[in-house]
């Protein structure tokens, strides 16, 4: 019986009905996401200005780019902001999500309450936001001289604190999404582990680090995946909440990118930190890839 | 075995043409006047919007052939706005603009369309000639005035300066000097929207001016080397750098923008001394707060003299006006809808009665006897005679320059401003930059 | 041992991945102090800035300025609702509908052939494509998006839905078609055998079996799919200027600048702009979140 189940999964039909199947989403995906790549380097190499005509400029962006300094700072900036997230979210999104995969009769409203965040768009988050920490007329504005003064910071204007504050704000829209992925990780921990582990003597504290921790390895991956390649592209946010500034202090590479082509109107070299992104982007994910045998996709009942 | 809806699947398919259709069919460029006569026009939010409506509803409702439709933008992403729009050749058939570099920008790519001879002659005769000169380029008239002549003043608020016991600043030592009176009080002293970045340059353009006089800014124009290493720009620059320190400007104001309309809100509120403006800042203060406005607690004077420096103390800065240009893009009827309005409904009679109302002067020939008459007289007048007896009135640096050189000057002075450079590095960077 | 998985037992596994936690669940849980503490702490940290939110869009224009910002407004009103619904609002969410629905839906339909494709076809070639399209997942949008302007104007669509259409759901692919081929690679072989063995031909097998075999998946990947791109704002910045065409995020964003400040309004217009989403969880909140983590647990 086994033996047939094996080989009927290996045969292959004939026909040639699957690559036209395959065809259109490749035709989309090509169209807009791949060949734009293409472009993307060509304009690198390339001077333009949005009005004008496309002309050759060699690698006189690329130098530019090295030299001045902004997208190097910039690159600096989104590494800080790809690893203080994970930081940031990844306890946090840990602790509520075994929380959440309790029995308390009020977890599924408390799980309901935390999900909201994630619903609004980053546009409606950022404006919230920036009119929430306005430094004259917000709410921490007016905690100030109160039992929370810590809270009354200039979040927005303050170039030391402004990173964190975009840090924080992306953390309190994207943290329920990873919890979300822990408390379905946690529920999949078969109890006979904890059994064990308490038969052995190990007290709640030691459970978590010997028993959970090690069980959602492959969870834990998935997040840190989707998070370190998303915090890559935070745009939407940023540009909304602080428009990049002040000064450069929140100019992320995709802010770069943008401010560069859209406002100083230089796409060439804005490509070319276009390509940087892209690098940036693959490096990271094949990377992680890599690291955690994503690719080698089993089916999860192979061999029931 | 399984069997699929065949009429689901249809069903669902037929949706999703539907939708795509009309995903298609969703698209109302701004020439879209159905193949007619009429222009669409691209205007700023604020203090003219209200005229502009105003005149739309009249000239529409008297010329049904060459309607004209306004649509409004926030400034701050406007000019980024009409460029990719003019880029893109999908522009509208008038937009709203400065003059001065940015609009010779447009012009020397090819993009806008001369002004017809008649036209031209007709704008001449009826605007005051400093204003129509920002729009012309080798000869040929660009740009139709359209509102009010903007120059920067320094507003105060009055309430406020009676309680600290002072008096409105006249020296720019007056000025350092009311900072600790403000703060000691928990006021601020100056607010500034910091995060819009171009308020940061009213107070450069008036330094600059003030210290050496309106050639200094010449010689930047006309790209003479070393043109920003003059000393009155590092002079300038260290005066910003004394504000700063000294702590004058309003919390937070590296993150207020302008179009979020807190910098105004600041003044109006009570939390803010002073704030340096255009005058259209005027028409926001009394649509957000009349009463502010009604109960003359505004008021207003002039930007402080410096004391040794070169500039003449009656040398303005700000707008001379901002213009209506028509794109190359547009077909021919309309073209020919938007001269007519800029003819004959722009700065008709009630256009010009409405921008009076709302504080705004137009720069008009001959104007002196209505502005005594309208409504808002002291404000009209002080501005009218302030732009009427200054010998410079310099149109803003943004403005004036290339896009990218304004670009460039407007990031460098935002880190001025944040004290992460020198003046003299400001002058460095900006000397690298080209025109 | 070989075991048929039927159709419904199918959907049960992938609709409830808890279903093991339900029969064992691990008694330490009651006792998880730390974690509830936390839990609480969040909780203010989730509620206090939208509470802040529906609070301030109760507020009229000048009382904004009065009182602490978290108190019970003196006046609350409803008039900055009122002036956002009479601002065009029902056209930003129908321009936010057309271009959702039609994302999704050309999504979709590409993607379900394309996965079909991948596990069924013979050619490496074909199924080689996954790789291409898991790669794919690492593209960054913001990256493409100067060439994409560049090709949208050349092909005289610059300022159109459609715009917006075509980049979102090319963007949206991949994800949609590692998910489906992953969930398509659990129906067992001798399924299609025995169609096939019956005569069908692959389309008909696409429609009849496989669809109808992976309903869950392609719930879950739509819903995610439905977020992305209704709360996408990069693309109708660039791509779109016309205000009739504006979708929800992108008129948030440019209400600002037409309320200057009036912060009530704007908070009113964030407020509205989210209730079709709130409306939609609260009616579909177990599908949309068993869907996601079975999605992603893979």
């Amino acid at each position: 019986m086994t033996g047939i189940s094996a080989s009927a999964r290996v045969k292959r039909p004939r026909g040639g009905a699957p690559l036209l199947m395959a065809l259109p989403a490749l035709l989309l995906f090509g169209l807009f996401a791949l060949l734009p790549m293409v472009f993307v380097v060509i304009l690198s190499v390339s001077k333009w200005d949005g009005l004008g005509d496309i002309s050759w400029a060699g690698g006189a962006n690329w130098s530019h780019l090295w030299n001045s300094g902004v997208t190097r700072h910039a690159l600096w900036l989104t590494a800080k902001v790809m690893i203080f997230s994970w930081v940031i979210q990844t306890p946090i999104s840990l602790l509520l999500g075994v929380f959440l995969a309790g029995r308390q009769r009020y977890r599924a409203l408390l799980a309901a309450v935390f999900f909201v965040p994630l619903l609004l768009s980053s546009a409606a988050v950022a404006l919230a936001y920036r009119n929430l920490l306005d430094p004259n007329f917000g709410l921490t504005q007016s905690l100030k001289d109160g039992p929370f003064d810590l809270l009354a910071k200039d979040w927005l204007g303050n170039q030391n604190l402004v990173l964190f504050t975009v840090i924080f704000v992306i953390s309190w829209q994207f943290v329920p999404f990873h919890s979300l992925l822990y408390q379905a990780g946690v529920r999949q921990i078969p109890a006979t582990m904890y059994e064990a582990a308490r038969l052995d003597g190990a007290s709640t504290i030691q459970q978590f680090f010997f028993v959970t921790l090690p069980q959602l390895r492959y969870t834990i991956v998935t997040s840190s995946t989707l998070m370190l390649v998303g915090s890559l592209t935070y745009f939407d946010v940023v540009f909304i909440m602080t428009g990049g500034g002040p000064g450069y202090s929140t100019r992320l590479l995709p802010l770069d990118m943008y401010i560069t082509g859209f406002q100083s109107h230089d796409f060439g070299e804005a490509s070319a930190i276009a390509v940087v992104l892209v690098a940036a982007g693959l490096a990271i994910s094949l990377g992680l890839v890599k690291f955690s045998g994503f690719s080698r996709m089993q089916s999860q009942t192979a061999g029931a | 075995m399984i069997v699929f809806s065949r009429k689901k699947a249809t069903l669902g398919a037929a949706l999703g043409a539907v939708t795509l259709f009309a995903a298609a069919c969703g698209s109302s460029g701004p020439s879209g006047s159905g193949g007619g006569g009429g222009a669409s026009a691209w205007a700023l939010t604020g203090g003219s919007q209200s005229t502009f409506q105003v005149s739309q509803k009249n000239w529409n409702a008297a010329n049904a052939k060459d309607k004209v439709s306004y649509q409004f933008y926030a400034n701050d992403a406007y000019k980024q706005k009409v460029r990719v729009a003019i880029g893109a050749n999908d522009a509208p058939v008038l937009f709203e603009n400065w003059g001065g570099g940015s609009l010779k920008d447009y012009a020397n790519a090819g993009k806008l369309e001369a002004l017809t001879p008649s036209l031209t002659a007709a704008v001449k005769a009826k605007y005051l000639p400093s204003v129509v000169n920002v729009a012309s380029f080798g000869g040929q008239l660009y740009g139709v005035p359209i509102n009010g002549t903007q120059p920067v003043v320094l507003y105060y608020n009055k309430d406020l300066f009676a309680k600290v016991g002072a008096q409105p600043p006249k020296t720019w030592d007056d000025l350092m000097a009311l900072v600790p009176k403000f703060k000691a009080a928990g006021i601020a002293p100056l607010s500034l929207a910091g995060g819009s970045k171009w308020p940061d340059l009213m107070y450069l353009e008036y330094l600059v001016d003030r210290i050496g006089g309106p050639t200094v800014f010449q010689n930047i124009v006309d790209g003479k080397p070393g043109a920003w290493s003059d000393p009155a720009v590092i002079k300038a620059g260290q005066m910003i750098h004394q504000l700063v320190s000294a702590g004058a400007f309003a919390n937070g104001y590296q993150s207020i923008t302008y179009d979020a309309g807190q910098s105004s809100a600041l003044l109006y509120t009570g939390k803010a001394a002073m704030q340096l403006m255009g005058s259209w800042d005027y028409a926001v203060i009394q649509a957000a707060q009349s009463d502010f406005v009604k109960s003359g607690k505004l008021a207003w004077t002039n930007f402080p003299t410096v004391t040794g420096g070169q500039g003449d103390p009656a040398d303005i800065v700000g707008n001379p006006a901002n213009y209506f240009s028509v794109t190359k893009s547009s077909t021919a009827v309309e073209k020919a809808s938007a001269e007519k309005y800029l003819k004959d409904g722009v700065m008709d009679g009630a256009y010009v009665d409405d921008l009076l109302k709302n504080g705004n002067v137009p720069p008009v020939n001959g104007l002196e006897s209505k502005l005594a008459a309208a409504p808002n007289a002291p404000w009209l007048t002080y501005q009218y005679d302030l732009v009427k007896n200054a010998p410079s009135y310099q149109l803003s640096w943004d403005q004036a320059l290339s896009s990218s050189a304004g670009d460039s000057l407007l990031t460098n002075l935002d880190q001025l401003f944040l004290k992460k450079i020198t003046p003299q590095q400001f002058a460095q960077n900006m000397s690298k930059v080209g025109k | 041992m070989m075991s048929l998985l039927t159709e419904r037992r199918q959907r049960q596994l992938a609709a409830q991945p808890d279903r093991l936690a339900n029969k064992t669940r691990p008694r330490r849980r009651v006792g998880n102090v730390p974690g509830a503490l936390f839990s609480l702490m969040w909780l203010g940290i989730v509620i206090v800035p939208l509470y802040w939110m529906v609070i301030t869009s109760l507020r009229t224009q000048n009382g904004f300025f009065d009182g602490s910002p978290l108190a019970w407004p003196k006046h609350p009103t409803l008039d900055n609702y009122r002036t956002v619904l009479d601002n065009d609002f029902w056209r930003y969410l129908m321009n936010s509908v057309i271009v959702t629905v039609g994302g999704v839906g050309l999504t979709l339909a590409v993607s379900l052939m394309a996965a079909y494709a991948i596990v069924r076809s013979k050619r490496r070639f074909v199924r080689g494509t996954f790789n291409l399209f898991l790669l794919g997942l690492a593209i960054p949008l913001q990256a493409t998006i100067i060439p994409i302007y560049y090709m949208i104007v050349k092909l005289h669509l610059y300022d159109t839905l459609l715009a917006l259409v075509l980049p979102s759901a090319a963007f949206a692919v991949p994800i949609t078609v590692v998910i489906l081929t992953n969930f398509l690679r659990d129906v067992p072989g001798e399924l299609f055998e025995s169609m096939h063995v019956e005569g069908a031909g692959e389309w008909r097998m696409l429609f009849s079996l496989a669809i109808p075999l992976v309903r869950p998946a392609i719930t879950t990947v739509a819903v995610y799919d439905a977020l992305q791109i209704w709360n996408g704002f990069l693309f109708p910045l660039i791509l779109t200027q016309s205000p009739d065409l504006r979708v929800l995020p992108l008129a948030l964003f440019d209400f600002q600048g037409q309320f200057t400040v009036n912060v009530p309004a704007i908070i009113a217009s964030v407020v509205l702009s989210t209730l079709p989403i709130l409306a939609l969880y609260i009616v579909g909140r177990r599908q949309l979140v068993s869907g996601l983590t079975a999605g992603f647990g893979k």
